[in-house]
C-alpha cells in the first residue's frame, strides 16, 4: 500500500493499493453504490505506469481546488481525470473495473477529518476485495496493462509510429 | 513587481516546492524547480523541471483575464502534447498543467555552455562560436535547427515566435540536438502565410543578433528546412515550393500584410 501526497496539496493524503488474482470483481461492482463514497476501483489494464496514476491524482486536486467537482467525490473525480474525454459515464465504464477483472487498483483520498490508519484500511479492504495485495510499482503495473486497449481508449487518432514510447 | 509575483507563486506552490526565477517575458515568468509536481519517487533526485507561470494582468477585467489565461495555457499545453508525439521533432515534455491559475510544468532542457557563455540556447551558442563561425559543428547544428522547423511546418504547426533564444540545444554526445521551446504563440495552421512569417521572423532574428555571419547562418538553416520537406517525397517538394514562394513575398513586404483596399 502506498500512502502519499502531492507536494502542492500537502493536506490531502491518498492511498493506492494494487490487487491481483481478484475473484469477486462482480460482487464489488454490485456494491459500487455503497462503496464508491470511500474508494475508487480502477482497471489496471488501462494503467501503464505510476506516472499515469499520479498525474490523474494531481489533475483531480487541481480541478477540485481551482475549478469544480464534476462528480460526487474525489475518488470518482480521479477516475474521470484518467479519461481523455470529459464524459463521466464513459470514463467510469472504461477505467472502472469490469465483471471479469482479475486485477484492480484501489484508490482512496483521505480528507483531513478522517484519521488515516494503514492497518485499519488494510483490514477494511481485505474484507471487500478477495485477492492478493501486491506493491503498486511500475514493475507490477507493467504485467497487467494492455497497450492495444490503451491505444483504443486514449488515442482516437491512430499514430503513425511513436518515437517516445514512455508517453502513451 | 516581480517580487510580488514570486511571492504569489510560492504561496500557490506551498513551501514544499522550491523555485528559482530564470526568465521573464511579457506574458509569463519562467522558474526552475527540483520538485516534480506529482511523482513521489523523484524526491531527492537532482532532476530539474520548468514552471511557466502566466500572472494576471491588472489592466484587464479580472474575468476576461482569467479566461484569456486559461485559453492560452491550454493552447500551449495541447500543442506541446501533440508535438511531443511527432517522431523526430524535439520539444520539451509536458508534465502538468493548471489552466485555472496559468501554470505549466515542463521538462528542463539544456545546460550551461562552457566558458561562461550562459545557457545553451542557439543565441549563446552562436556567440560562443563567434570567433570561428564557419566550423562544421555550427553548420551541422544550424542545419538541424532548420530540420526541426521543417518538420514542424510539414506537420502543419507554426511556432509564432521563432528566435535564436527560443531554440535550446541539448547535448547529444559531441553534437547538439536543437529543441524548440515556448509555444505561447504557436498554432495549428496549414496556411503558407504563417509558415512564411515564421521563417521570416527567424531570419530577421538571426540578422539582428548575429549580423556578421547571418547570411551563412540563414543559408544553413534553410538547407535543413528544405531537407525536412524533401524527405517527404514529391508531395513535400511541392509544399516546399509553396512555402518558399510565400517566404520570398513576406521578405519583400515584411511580416504584416498590407490591408489597403
Amino acid at each position: 500500500m502506498i500512502v502519499s501526497t502531492i507536494p502542492q496539496f500537502p493536506d490531502t493524503k491518498f492511498s493506492l493499493v494494487l490487487f491481483e488474482q481478484v475473484q469477486n470483481a462482480k460482487e464489488i461492482r454490485t456494491r459500487m453504490s455503497e462503496l464508491s463514497t470511500s474508494f475508487a476501483f480502477i482497471d489496471p489494464r488501462l494503467i501503464c505506469s505510476e506516472e499515469q496514476m499520479y498525474s490523474a491524482v494531481y489533475k483531480t486536486l487541481v480541478e477540485v481546488n481551482y475549478n469544480k467537482m464534476r462528480t460526487r467525490n474525489l475518488n470518482s473525480e480521479c477516475v474521470l481525470c484518467l479519461s481523455p474525454t470529459s464524459n463521466i459515464s464513459d470514463a467510469f465504464q472504461k477505467f472502472g473495473i469490469k465483471d471479469d477483472s482479475s486485477q484492480l487498483i484501489c484508490l482512496k483520498f483521505h480528507t483531513e477529518t478522517d484519521r488515516l490508519n494503514k492497518q485499519q484500511l488494510s483490514t477494511v479492504l481485505s474484507s471487500i476485495v478477495k485477492g492478493i495485495e501486491i506493491e503498486f510499482t511500475d514493475d507490477n503495473l507493467s504485467k497487467f496493462y494492455d497497450e492495444s486497449l490503451i491505444r483504443k481508449v486514449c488515442l482516437k487518432v491512430k499514430m503513425i509510429g511513436n518515437s517516445h514510447t514512455n508517453n502513451i | 513587481m516581480t517580487q510580488e509575483f514570486i511571492d504569489k507563486v510560492s504561496s500557490y506552490l506551498t513551501q514544499d516546492v522550491d523555485i528559482v526565477p530564470i526568465s521573464q517575458g511579457a506574458e509569463a515568468i519562467v522558474f526552475s524547480t527540483t520538485t516534480h509536481p506529482y511523482l513521489p519517487k523523484t524526491k531527492g533526485s537532482h532532476e530539474k523541471y520548468i514552471i511557466k507561470y502566466r500572472p494576471p494582468k491588472r489592466y484587464r477585467h479580472p474575468q476576461i483575464d482569467q479566461t484569456l489565461t486559461k485559453h492560452r495555457t491550454l493552447n500551449e499545453s495541447r500543442l506541446l502534447a501533440k508535438l511531443y508525439l511527432i517522431p523526430g521533432l524535439y520539444v520539451p515534455q509536458l508534465i502538468a498543467c493548471d489552466p485555472y491559475n496559468g501554470f505549466i510544468w515542463l521538462e528542463f532542457l539544456g545546460e550551461d555552455l562552457p566558458g561562461g557563455y550562459g545557457f545553451s540556447n542557439l543565441k549563446n551558442f552562436l556567440w560562443m562560436h563567434d570567433q570561428d563561425p564557419y566550423n562544421d559543428l555550427v553548420a551541422a547544428t544550424l542545419r538541424k535547427v532548420g530540420r526541426q522547423i521543417g518538420l514542424l511546418h510539414w506537420n502543419d504547426y507554426c511556432h509564432g515566435d521563432l528566435t535564436s533564444s527560443n531554440i535550446v540545444l541539448v547535448r547529444d554526445g559531441a553534437t547538439w540536438a536543437p529543441h524548440l521551446i515556448d509555444f505561447g504563440l504557436g498554432s495549428v495552421s496549414n496556411l503558407v502565410e504563417d509558415k512564411g512569417v515564421d521563417l521570416y521572423v527567424l531570419e530577421r532574428a538571426i540578422l539582428s543578433t548575429h549580423s556578421k555571419h547571418a547570411e551563412k547562418y540563414n543559408i544553413w538553416i534553410m538547407e535543413g528546412f528544405e531537407e525536412a520537406y524533401n524527405e517527404q517525397g514529391t508531395k513535400g517538394a511541392k509544399k516546399l515550393k509553396e512555402v518558399m514562394k510565400r517566404f520570398q513575398e513576406v521578405r519583400l513586404r515584411g511580416r504584416k500584410r498590407s490591408m489597403l483596399g
